[in-house]
């Protein structure tokens, strides 16, 4: 026997009217979606993952099935639409929530915060849910809000077959609320992880924006501030000009782990690296590119050549030279005889023999 | 200057003989073309066979780089010469490519 059979007139009509009005439940699931993801996207809120669902009939039998006398009509029934939206940080449900308030009127009475209703001997981990309403559209629409683990806390909740709330044995209640807190805690640190992480940001760039290169740790948010104000341009544009050369912009990242490698603690080291070695380098473009007609190079020419003519006129010779290629290429054979051919080519240039 | 392209196993080698230099670019360029769309797939630049390359020949492969790095494709350039390896590295694009 199907289930709607099993319904009694007025959940018929009910059911009747969810089948009729599918199309405008539809079309309310595109355009919630679509301004929930622009609004989201707009106000720089990253989600990992946006979901959404109308209740399928079947679903929709068993529930008025169960409690179908509550509803007087299918506008009672608040959740035939449904959108959950999963944050990474637990700072953006509060943030997502706020988006939500100003989009659409918020049914109060029928949300629920259950973060703020745990009990303090129940187990779970639980997340936010608003019971909203919008313009031209005539029935209400359940968002629900949650972290990544929260999110995972409710698919593995739903798993053990128990729902929050209800009696569990009790050997597995310890295990179940140990879980529970130690996701929380995860959730909390990884927020305070990227508080921390913005603040330490924010203050480096004031440092290299102030010229205190000195006191800038070196470390990939600090490289990529300095990277920022484009120190390389000069001697790059030098090199360029020895061939009147285009210059292909790519990444310089690679060279954190060069400038490290050779020593580099701070940005201020890199900065006297471009002070000390623009000489040199231009010196090694002059040689090398000089009697050919390249008229192209990257804006890796620089830091590359600032590195080599540091290398060199400090005495680390081939070595230091081969050392410089296996961290900006990895460890390669071919690296040996680049590194040959330029100790030899050093040799007759002027930085290399000065006192 | 002759290209040539062959392909296996969900990957395209381009073999180039001769020298890359402007004139062989230009004629290489209606076979490297139709290679844009398939930059998904990884290609193989076999350079085995190749005595030069000039800054056209350099942006033959900067192109096909480009397009593999927007398709999640992947370019390997394989068999090169000390003269073309000193020509990579002397414009800093040695780090830009898995040579091998």
């Amino acid at each position: 026997m199907s289930k709607t059979n099993l319904l009694d007139a007025h959940c018929q009509a009910i059911l009747q009217e969810y089948k009729d009005k599918l199309p405008v439940f539809q079309d309310a699931e595109t355009n919630i979606l679509a301004l929930l993801k622009h609004t989201l996207k707009e106000a720089g809120i990253h989600l990992a993952s946006v979901e959404s669902r109308i209740k399928t009939e079947d679903s929709l039998c068993g529930k008025l099935e169960r409690k179908g006398s509550k509803y007087k009509s299918l506008a009672d029934i608040t959740d035939i639409l449904g959108v959950r939206l999963i944050t990474y940080y637990i700072d953006d449900v509060d943030k997502v929530a706020t988006a939500i308030e100003r989009l659409f009127d918020v049914d109060w009475e029928n949300s629920i915060d259950k973060r703020k209703i745990h009990d303090i001997d129940s187990f779970g981990y639980v997340s936010l849910h608003y019971v909203c309403s919008t313009e031209g559209f005539p029935f209400r629409f359940e968002i629900q809000m949650r972290t990544v683990l929260q999110h995972a806390w409710a698919n593995l909740d739903h798993d053990t077959g128990y729902k929050s709330g209800v009696e569990i044995p009790k050997r597995y209640l310890r295990s179940m609320s140990r879980l529970a807190g130690m996701l929380e805690l995860i959730d909390e640190e990884f927020s305070k992880i990227r508080s921390e992480l913005t603040d330490y940001r924010r203050k480096v760039q004031k440092l290299v924006a102030s010229g205190n290169l000195d006191e800038v740790p070196l470390d990939l948010d600090s490289f990529r501030s300095f990277l920022e104000l484009d120190p390389f341009r000069q001697i790059n544009k030098k090199i360029a000009a020895v061939n009147q050369a285009e210059i292909q912009e790519v990444s310089l990242l690679p060279y954190l782990a060069v400038f490290k490698g050779i020593g580099c603690k701070t940005l201020g080291d890199i900065h006297n690296i471009i002070n000390d070695s623009f000489e040199g380098a231009y010196q090694i473009a002059c040689y090398q590119m000089g009697l050919t007609d390249l008229d192209i190079v990257s804006s890796s020419v620089g830091p590359q050549n600032l590195c080599i003519a540091y290398i060199l006129k400090r005495g680390w010779g081939k070595g230091g030279v081969r050392y410089f290629f296996d961290l900006l290429n990895g460890k390669e054979k071919s690296n040996e005889i680049v590194a040959e051919m330029i100790v030899e080519q050093a040799k007759e240039m002027p930085f290399m023999n000065l006192q | 200057m002759k290209t040539k392209v062959t392909k296996e196993e969900g990957q395209i080698i381009v073999a180039f003989t001769g020298r890359l230099d402007t004139p062989a670019a230009q004629e290489a360029n209606p076979v490297i073309n139709p290679l844009l769309d398939e930059a998904d797939k990884t290609i193989i630049l076999d350079c085995k066979e190749m005595s030069y390359i000039s800054s056209s020949g350099l942006r033959i492969f900067l192109t096909l780089r480009k397009a593999a790095e927007d398709k999640g494709g992947k370019i390997i350039i394989q068999n090169i010469n000390d003269d073309i390896r000193s020509v990579f590295m002397m414009t800093g694009f040695l780090n830009l490519f898995e040579i091998r």
